[in-house]
């Protein structure tokens, strides 16, 4: 089949990216343990409330600067909504909502979750700059999606 | 009357190659912007761990 030059070079550049592409996702994945933030963790969405540690939310220390930070999330709120973070602490975020989906993210940091009914989406973040942050709902959840936010503190 | 038509001879006519240098250009001009973008948001996601 002829070919011309330019187009064998094109094929070659797009063919290419692609198997530079499906590398960098293989290394991420297996290499190095990426995985999305709701992987495997259960949870029965009606019974929240009563599974720890989402029976009582909040920060809890774990270690020496380390952090478990539950919340759970619900129509139209997060529980809790004000949070105040050591700065430096590496903190690993356990969400999970009792009824429809809802997003969690950080404004202006990496932590961007989707949180389904019956997972728990986690991420660890090292908070290293001192300041507010805003979480916010980024999924559609009903009536009152823009009002659900809350707060997260890092403090000195 | 005879046909005339047989006896001209019909020239095929061979199209000469169309030049693709356009075509060359915009496709790597759209794959680097691809890749720049890519970049840009892969250095945003490092700068923010």
């Amino acid at each position: 089949m002829h070919m011309h030059k330019y187009e064998k070079i094109w094929l070659f550049f797009g063919i290419g990216s692609l198997f530079v592409f499906l590398a960098v996702l293989g290394v991420g994945a297996f290499a190095q343990g990426n995985q999305p933030p709701s992987c495997l963790t259960t949870i029965d969405p009606e019974k929240v409330d009563q599974t720890p540690p989402f029976d009582k939310p909040g920060l809890v220390k774990t270690g020496d600067n380390e952090y478990q930070l539950n919340i759970v999330a619900s129509a139209f709120s997060y529980t809790p909504n004000q949070v105040e973070i050591p700065k430096g602490a590496k903190v690993t975020i356990n969400v999970a909502t009792k009824d429809v989906i809802h997003g969690f993210e950080m404004a202006g940091t990496n932590v961007n979750m989707m949180v389904e009914p019956g997972y728990v989406s986690s991420f660890t973040q090292t908070f290293d700059k001192p300041g507010e942050y805003v979480i916010l709902c980024n999924e559609y959840c009903g009536a009152g999606h823009h009002l659900m936010t809350a707060k997260v503190k890092v403090v000195e | 009357m005879a046909k005339q038509q047989l006896s001209t001879q019909t020239k095929t006519k061979v199209e000469k190659t169309s030049s693709l240098k356009g075509t060359l250009a915009s496709v790597f001009f759209l794959g680097f912007f691809l890749i720049f973008t890519w970049v840009s948001v892969y250095f945003l996601f490092l700068d923010r761990l």
